[in-house]
């Protein structure tokens, strides 16, 4: 019986270590793999991303600061876009796999609760006296902007933006704690703080084709659960935690 | 000439794209950029001849009408095509991206074809608003050759009303002066269709 011991202990230590090692492997992408992984995602994705899968190791900042330093040799394992541009930069230099569109989004204006200009729609722009704060030409909600305007034929409104943000998050909160009278994000930045801004419509016909991508890196060490990742967003429960937090579904001229 | 060829040349956005313009296609100076305004009309115009589009095929659809009437119908969503492909056209010719169809998710209200009276009513809602931003455009754009375009789909577009307006019980011909419209004043108009 004494003898016995020793090896019902190790048994039960044995079981403790795999059962912990399933826990911490079972994210919601239901992969199996050791440690999190990288993932280098838009700034827009922040919410979304850290509901979906609390687990992994996210790098949130505008899309095109995320290309640089992937392009610099960052080690991520995924890179989420919000512009198709930077990802088929990337692929185009054999530095990500085929990237795939995994969801859409909407532009917005949002002006703080107490509206200190009376804007009340896209066209007050330019008739009104006011701080416009937009993201820069290189960021995809920059870039997205000026199209929106250049549709709206708006573009002379540009003369009155005081500050050019680095990603949405800054646009968002330079708004909501009124510090601009105006800024252009998108819909799900909007409603994260639908309590501190006012959204007003961008119209449909002047929306810009605003798709995300996502890829893994080719160097990541981890393709294979990162690919698992990739399949986990685009699966039901990814595309189902995205329309939760506002964003579109995977548009039809995509897939 | 083929078909497409024709609908440009008639429209002078074949000819504002190249540069080309004149007697004979002969080279003359280049053609005026475009303005942002200028533009938006093109914007505007587009999303709204898929939605005719859309509308003229789920009244056809919806069989709410029927004999010649039918025939109006399928020409309205053919007119609407056409405009719609002419417009595409000078929006690559001034460089720009040009929505598709599939950009839109067209939302019609509760009812809007259960009922011949009620369809097309909507359908002319739709007819004069765009009517009335061609004329707009046609009056103010900077590049000659699109207020042609703008001016000869207006002239469509007050058929395409003269017939809606006789199908649903009312004058053929209307007011002497149709109103032009503001792009905003228009887009508040149709945003309730284009999703």
């Amino acid at each position: 019986m004494s003898a016995q011991r020793p090896s019902r202990f190790v048994g039960a230590a044995v079981a403790a270590v795999l059962a912990c090692a399933l826990a911490l492997s079972g994210t919601a992408a239901g992969r199996s793999q050791a440690g999190p992984l990288t993932i280098y995602a838009a700034a827009s994705l922040t919410g979304v991303f850290n509901t979906y899968d609390g687990s992994e190791k996210y790098s949130f900042a505008g899309s095109n600061v995320l290309e640089t330093q992937i392009k610099q040799g960052a080690p991520a394992d995924i890179f989420a876009s919000a512009s198709p541009a930077n990802t088929q930069r990337l692929y185009a230099s054999g530095l990500v796999d085929k990237p795939v569109t995994f969801t859409a989004n909407r532009l917005a204006l949002i002006v703080p609760k107490s509206n200190p200009a009376g804007l009340k729609s896209v066209y007050d722009l330019r008739s009104v006296s006011v701080k416009l704060v937009v993201a820069g030409a290189a960021v995809p909600v920059g870039g997205y902007t000026r199209t929106v305007l250049k549709k709206m034929g708006l573009s002379s409104v540009l003369s009155k933006v005081v500050s050019q943000e680095s990603d949405v998050k800054a646009v968002t909160s330079k708004v909501a704690l009124g510090q601009a009278d105006a800024g252009f994000v998108y819909v799900t930045d909007a409603r994260a703080v639908s309590d501190q801004v006012t959204l007003i419509r961008i119209p449909a016909w002047a929306q810009p084709r605003v798709r995300y991508e996502i890829a893994v890196v080719s160097k990541s060490p981890n393709k294979s659960a990162a690919q698992s990742w990739i399949k986990g967003i685009l699966s039901t429960k990814g595309q189902t935690a995205l329309s939760h937090a506002g964003f579109l579904p995977i548009p039809k001229a995509s897939s | 000439m083929n078909r497409r060829r024709l609908i440009l040349s008639a429209a002078g956005v074949g000819l504002a794209a190249t540069g080309l313009a004149g007697p004979a296609g002969a080279l003359v100076t280049p053609a005026p950029t475009p303005t942002d305004d200028d533009l938006a009309y093109a914007n505007f115009g587009l999303a709204a001849e898929f939605l005719l589009q859309d509308f003229y095929g789920q009244v056809e659809r919806a069989k709410l009408v029927t004999g010649t009437t039918v025939r109006e119908i399928k020409r309205g969503g053919f007119n609407a095509a056409e405009h719609a492909f002419a417009l595409e056209q000078l929006l690559k010719g001034a460089a720009q991206t040009a929505a598709v169809r599939d950009d839109f998710d067209f939302t019609w209200p509760d009812g809007t074809f259960a009922t011949k009276k009620q369809a097309l009513a909507t359908g002319l809602t739709l007819v004069e608003t765009l009517l009335g931003v061609y004329l707009r455009a046609a009056a103010v754009v900077t590049v000659q050759s699109y207020r042609g375009l703008y001016a000869s789909m207006a002239a469509n577009l007050g058929q395409q009303a003269a017939a809606l307006s006789e199908q649903s019980g009312g004058r053929i011909v209307g007011i002497s002066f149709a109103p032009a419209l503001e792009l905003k004043t228009a887009s508040d108009v149709l945003e309730a269709y284009l999703g």
